[in-house]
């Protein structure tokens, strides 16, 4: 039987993808990113006019057009479930990481949206247990997912509570 | 809102706030005092001459001990409900409440000078404190054992049993040690041996040397260059002596309640009570330079548990068995662990092909599923053991780096709220799933047996 090591469980869990918006969103902050760096380098091309600063740029730019395809495929990468009793989030392209979280576990719930996320309609669920490696955060949902994710997760947290 | 206050406040009358023992700004003032002469260290002595160095000490230690009586007055503690509330602070007031059923561990720590006055320090242990919360110095050793069993009856009780306020407080008074069965105690002797047994106690005579021959060769023999180098060397050679003194006589009982309590130390004595469902996880470690006496010591992984601030070994404060033989630890551990026999947990190792990415100490990696617990076991020179019961386990993780994708190996988490995780390396991917579904299940199972 062949594993993949990006749905594990295919038959038997419903995974969810986030949200494509969340592409968007992230290629925004790169390509910022890589602008600003670029606007230094044409500074200092401008005031030196070495070659050297030519390579830098193309370099910058060729890293952010590689890095905008992992970003991609890594944002499809992401993906979670809800079972009846634990949540499952799993995300990564070249370190792949599977978290299985017990509702029972739960500590509480981070719901966060920064400014750029929040103009795309965009928020951040995170789940936070006792142990500090557990690792249950998915990014870009939908809002009112996220909400209906984090009112699920706190009333099934609460049900099963308690104190370790 | 006093309508909804539970039945116990509303019936016994609150009770007053009370005080730590009057001793304490004095205790908490010299130990702020040694801190400020080893800061200033022997080179400020040589300086300004032995007279204005007592001169400087003894004014810090008036304005430190004035310091300390204003906190003292300041300091109180309560118990409400299911609650302690300690107050302190003399610019920033602060009011905490620490809810009881969080309680993980409450230790009674006596410093030489609070031994010397028959005093005791107690310290809670509480989820998500960086540092230990809450510690309450000094009380009378009398006070602080009665207020510790008080407080771990609070922690220990149920919400069922919460409804029916039988306990006067009046009544737990005089704390029951008489009733401790022991369960074991380290031969001082095993201990020293123990502790010659280490690199670097090994790498002690090496450093002696290096200070003699420096002396002979400058031929300066001042007492302050003699007291520094020393003081210096100490810090780092001297933990072998650290360790005998902190885990001199070190005893372990079971109370009358079913709680582990353990005793160590010589010139601090400590004595922590750890409810056993508190533990989140037990290691065993075998390292290499024991292995002639065939000893190993355990380690207990309690959840909070926060260690020495700053001194770096974090992990020697809560431990289960400083050294030991294999049939000593093998009975503490099914005492802690009942139905786990450390001689009996068969461990199955890695694919062959997991030889790529651990070329030497392939055949010491291994994990198993046992009915109570996940373990794993790892290590070539120093052999390492990690027990983790599965009511214990906070979360599961796959995680598959590129090297193990090209092998197709991953490795399983299993994460707990205190400590290392037990880890499953390099199994085969499919097995990694297989086994990480399998922990979710047990883990599931253990929590619904427990909450029944």
């Amino acid at each position: 039987m062949t594993v993949d090591a990006l749905t594990p469980w295919p038959d038997t869990v419903d995974w969810r993808p986030v949200s494509p918006k969340l592409i968007t969103v992230e290629l925004i902050v790169r390509w910022a990113w890589t602008l600003i760096v670029v606007a230094g380098l044409c500074v200092g091309l401008v005031l030196q006019g070495h070659w050297l600063w030519q390579l830098g740029i193309a370099l910058v730019v060729l890293n952010a057009i590689w890095r905008s395809f992992v970003t991609v495929r890594a944002v499809r990468a992401w993906g979670y479930a809800e079972r009846d009793n634990d949540l499952l989030v799993r995300h990564g392209l070249l370190v792949r990481r599977l978290s299985i979280v017990p509702y029972a576990r739960m500590q509480f719930v981070d719901v966060t949206a920064g400014p750029l996320e929040r103009a795309f309609g965009l928020a951040t669920v995170q789940l936070h247990t006792a142990a500090a490696a557990s690792d249950a955060r998915i990014p870009g949902l939908a809002p009112a997912e996220a909400a209906r994710l984090r009112d699920r997760l706190t009333a099934l947290g609460e049900d099963r509570a308690e104190g370790l | 809102m006093t309508a909804t206050e539970p039945p116990e406040t509303a019936v016994a009358e609150p009770e007053p706030r009370r005080r730590l023992h009057p001793l304490s700004p004095l205790l908490h003032g010299a130990k702020s005092i040694a801190v400020i002469v080893a800061a200033l260290s022997w080179q400020t002595l040589s300086q300004v001459g032995l007279e204005r160095f007592a001169i400087v000490v003894a004014v810090i230690a008036v304005g430190v001990v004035l310091f300390s009586i204003v906190g003292w007055l300041s300091t109180g503690y309560q118990v409400v409900g299911r609650e302690l509330r300690i107050s302190d602070g003399v610019v920033w007031r602060r009011n905490r409440a620490i809810p009881l059923e969080r309680l993980q561990a409450v230790e009674l720590r006596r410093p030489l000078l609070a031994q010397l006055t028959g005093l005791a320090e107690l310290r809670l242990e509480v989820i998500g404190g960086g540092k230990t919360e809450a510690p309450l110095a000094y009380l009378t050793v009398r006070e602080a054992a009665a207020l510790r069993e008080r407080l771990l009856r609070l922690a220990g009780r149920t919400r069922a049993m919460e409804a029916q306020p039988t306990d006067q407080p009046d009544a737990e008074a005089p704390a029951a040690p008489a009733l401790e069965r022991p369960l074991m105690r380290v031969k001082n002797r095993e201990l020293v041996v123990s502790q010659l047994l280490t690199p670097q106690a090994f790498f002690l005579p090496v450093g002696v040397a290096f200070v003699v021959l420096q002396f002979v060769l400058e031929g300066s023999w001042t007492f302050i260059g003699i007291a520094s180098t020393v003081t210096a060397m100490a810090g780092v050679l001297l933990q072998p002596v650290r360790r005998v003194l902190q885990d001199w006589d070190f005893r372990l009982a079971r109370d009358p309640e079913g709680r582990l309590s353990v005793r160590y130390g010589l010139l601090e004595t400590r004595n922590q009570v750890v409810p056993l469902n508190r533990v989140q996880a037990i290691g065993a470690t075998w390292p290499l330079l024991w292995r002639g006496q065939g000893w190993l010591h355990l380690r207990l992984d309690i959840a909070g548990y926060a260690g020495e601030p700053g001194s770096g070994d974090s992990k020697r404060s809560d431990r289960l068995l400083p050294v030991g033989e294999f049939a000593t630890a093998r009975a503490l551990v099914w005492e802690v662990l009942p139905g786990v026999d450390l001689a009996g947990l068969a461990t199955s190792p890695p694919p062959a092909r997991a030889r790529w990415l651990n070329p030497f100490s392939l055949r010491s990696i291994g994990v198993g599923l046992t009915p109570e617990v996940f373990v794993s076991r790892w290590g070539l020179l120093t052999r390492e053991m990690h027990i983790v019961p599965y009511a214990r386990l906070q979360s599961v993780r796959v995680v598959q780096g590129p090297l193990q994708r090209l092998t197709g190996l991953a490795t399983v988490y299993a994460d707990t709220a205190r400590g290392r995780a037990g880890q499953a390396k390099d199994r085969d991917l499919a097995e990694a799933y297989a086994l990480a579904a399998e922990l979710a299940v047990r883990a599931r199972h253990a929590r619904e047996q427990r909450t029944d």
